[in-house]
């Protein structure tokens, strides 16, 4: 557990964010990424994303705060997280990809950072700020998401060794991948539940039979 | 001894339900929302659905039988003069039935004037109103004409076959509404007339339409359209526009017009005497009735306003036929509240088709069953009405004692609770403003008096606030410095 968490691990999630192109060549080729502070920047994410929702200022928040769920939110963004992952594993994997899904899951969670570091300032400020001077806070957010999303595509980009091209097509395909596992999985839900009602039924007329 | 006991404590207990009985029977007083025929309820913010006091509560219910006319047969319109004086327009009979203010007595029955020596009758009046010089204005149907009658039954004038070049040749014009302005403008929704409403001059010469309701079609239309052919086209349904179902004059000369939307956005315009739509729209923007609606079922889709009805202050009210409801706005657009339904028992509708209003009484016509169902104003209604006029009139703190009370009879009243918090933003007691105006989700004025609160905050601790920046300063400064040294005297002496 210890070397997962180790300082240095740490330190390179850092360098990670201000030189993404060297720092996730790393990660692929030299083992200094880690899997859990990937998993954990996912939770943190999802714990600041439920919570600007709920505490930003009235002045810039237009969510009924009855309606924020943050358990239910975890587990939404847990989920799409590993479904994301696993679409682009299999689609990198038929499209020569490089990257193996720890490196997919490490890329994902480390670009999360950004967007949790400007959260938590953002929802600070936000309880500062009136009517005109949303900018302010629309900037800092939409800053933290730019930079989410430039460090994912170019660490996707390197851990797969694509062109700047190809990820972006891999991504449609990521995406369409997503959607076919869905439907699979709500089909083979649905299959369950039959076979399922089918004994039920089997069981209670076997009941009723004396 | 022992039956005795018994006795004490059954008389005891009697005793004590005798007292329970009269007390519930005191506080009976007061109409409780489980006793009406109908939920009241508004929407909030967030357009979820909330259960409010009820603002109106049923009264009598009115028939042609009661007043000893003969019943009604399918009336359809209602007006009620400056003076109080009822006017039904009883459609089926072919005539018009007036009543006294009380409704408990008929003044007259017109079923006919005098017209150049002959004598003359009504053929389906189906609309009816007076004007500021109490002359009666019948729209005759299926004569096509609008009758013009004075006070007293005698016969004024006569508005029949519209000439015009903007009109269709071989135009038959049917009038069904008709409503009449201070300079004896006469304004008429015609059937099949898709144009707007149809105006008079007070002599009677047609002198255009006006308030013509836009067609919208979809970009997604269009582009079926783009793609069908000419004779595809032509079997496609027409795109005309919404009808108008029912006008009102306020004392400025403006015409409160209601139609149907299907899209439930917009049932009722205001218009200026150019024609224009100057209503003003709420936070929420919607003006058409019900905003959460089932998509299947009876009741399903938007309301179906058909009639419209000016009440003074800039409180307007409209007549939803589909679920029997009457909903109240004030002039910035905000839904006040909403009251009826339909159903069988007292105090509900079954075809609703005309709403009017006389002092706290509100009435709507029933046309299947020939009745007019009044309603009382309740303290609710009465406290929301008298805010409403106050802010109209400029007084909004005066009105702050009425949105009080409000509060005390529905706390989570959202325009009561911006209402006080506008009246202490004025005040200058900004962090109470704050308060109420979260309360009644109002941002933009939350938003002014947080401004203020803000500014207030600095100027007061703007000594602290400099004081600390400048202790900050100098303390890194200080520190920085003995720290430098310190490193330095170890890297001298090499112990430690």
């Amino acid at each position: 557990m210890k070397e997962y968490f180790s300082r240095d691990k740490w330190r390179f999630l850092f360098y990670t964010m201000t030189h993404p192109a060297d720092g996730f060549y790393e990660i692929r080729h030299r083992g200094q990424g880690s899997v859990p502070i990937a998993v954990a920047m996912v939770v943190l994410f999802s714990i600041c994303f439920s919570m600007n929702r709920m505490l930003a200022s009235f002045v810039v928040n237009d969510v009924d705060p009855r309606a924020v769920d943050s358990l239910r939110e975890l587990t939404a963004v847990l989920l799409l997280y590993l479904l994301f992952c696993v679409g682009n594993w299999s689609i990198t994997c038929l499209m020569e990809g490089e990257g193996r899904l720890k490196d997919i899951a490490t890329v994902i969670g480390y670009s999360l950072v950004p967007m949790i570091v400007t959260m938590v300032p953002a929802t600070i400020l936000s309880q500062g700020i009136a009517d005109n001077e949303e900018v302010f806070y629309t900037m800092l957010l939409v800053a933290g998401i730019g930079y989410s999303v430039i460090i994912a595509l170019i660490g996707i980009m390197q851990i797969h060794n694509y062109t700047l091209g190809k990820t972006i097509i891999v991504l449609f395909l990521t995406f369409i991948a997503m959607f076919i596992i869905i439907f699979v999985c709500l089909l083979l839900a649905d299959l369950v539940t039959q076979i399922y009602n089918f004994f039920y039924s089997l069981y209670t007329e076997i009941i009723f039979r004396n | 001894m022992k039956n005795g006991k018994k006795t004490k404590t059954g008389k005891r207990l009697a005793a004590l339900l005798c007292a329970a009985l009269v007390l519930g029977a005191g506080a009976g007083e007061t109409v409780r929302a489980s006793s009406l025929p109908y939920d009241a309820y508004n929407y909030d913010y967030r357009e979820d659905i909330v259960f409010t006091p009820s603002a109106y509560v049923p009264d009598t219910s009115i028939s042609g039988v009661n007043l000893g006319v003969g019943a009604f047969s399918s009336p359809q319109d209602l007006c009620v003069a400056q003076d109080g004086k009822v006017y039904v327009a009883d459609t089926g009979n072919n005539r018009i039935v007036v009543l006294d203010q009380d409704m408990k007595n008929v003044l007259r029955v017109i079923d006919g004037f005098e017209h150049d020596g002959q004598a003359d009758t009504f053929s389906s009046p189906y609309g009816v109103a007076v004007s500021e010089k109490n002359e009666l204005y019948i729209a005759d149907s299926e004569n096509k004409r609008i009758v013009v009658l004075d006070e007293n039954g005698g016969f004024v004038k006569i508005v029949d076959n519209p000439t015009s070049e903007i009109l269709e040749d071989g135009y038959v014009f049917t009038p069904l509404k008709v409503s009449v302005d201070y300079a004896n403008r006469i304004y008429c929704i015609g059937r099949n007339m898709f144009e707007g409403i149809m105006v008079f001059d007070e002599k009677g010469d047609f002198t255009g339409f006006f308030g013509t309701i836009e067609v919208q079609i979809t970009l997604w239309e269009k582009f079926w359209r783009k793609l069908a052919t000419k004779e595809e086209r032509s079997r496609q349904q027409l795109f005309i526009p919404t009808e108008f179902t029912g006008i009102d004059v306020d004392g400025a000369g403006f015409v409160y017009a209601s139609n149907i939307d299907p899209e439930g956005v917009q049932a009722v315009r205001r218009l200026n005497p150019k024609g224009e739509d100057v209503i003003k729209k709420g936070i929420s923007g919607n003006l058409g009735g019900d905003v959460a609606i089932s998509m299947s079922g009876i009741y399903s889709g938007p309301s179906t306003i058909v009639d419209v009805v000016y009440r003074g202050s800039g409180i307007y009210s409209i007549l939803d036929s589909r679920r029997g409801r009457v909903f109240t706005y004030d002039r910035e657009g905000n839904l006040l509240y909403i009251f009826g339904g339909l159903g069988s028992q007292a105090g509900t509708f079954t075809t609703p088709v005309a709403v009017e209003s006389s002092g706290e009484r509100m009435m709507v016509l029933d046309a299947y069953r020939g009745e007019i169902i009044t309603f009382l104003e309740t303290r609710y209604g009465s406290l929301i009405n008298e805010a409403v006029a106050l802010r109209y009139d400029g007084d909004e703190t005066l009105a702050v004692a009425k949105w009080q009370e409000v509060l005390k009879l529905d706390e989570n009243n959202e325009l009561a609770n911006t209402g006080i918090g506008k009246a202490y933003l004025t005040a200058g007691d900004n962090k109470s403003a704050m308060k109420y105006l979260k309360l009644g989700m109002n941002r933009e004025y939350y938003s002014i008096a947080f401004k203020r609160y803000r500014n207030e905050m600095l100027k007061d601790n703007m000594s602290f606030l400099l004081t600390g920046i400048v202790v900050l300063c100098v303390g890194g400064y200080v520190f920085g410095r003995v720290r430098r040294r310190r490193k330095g005297k170890t890297a001298e002496g090499g112990i430690l």
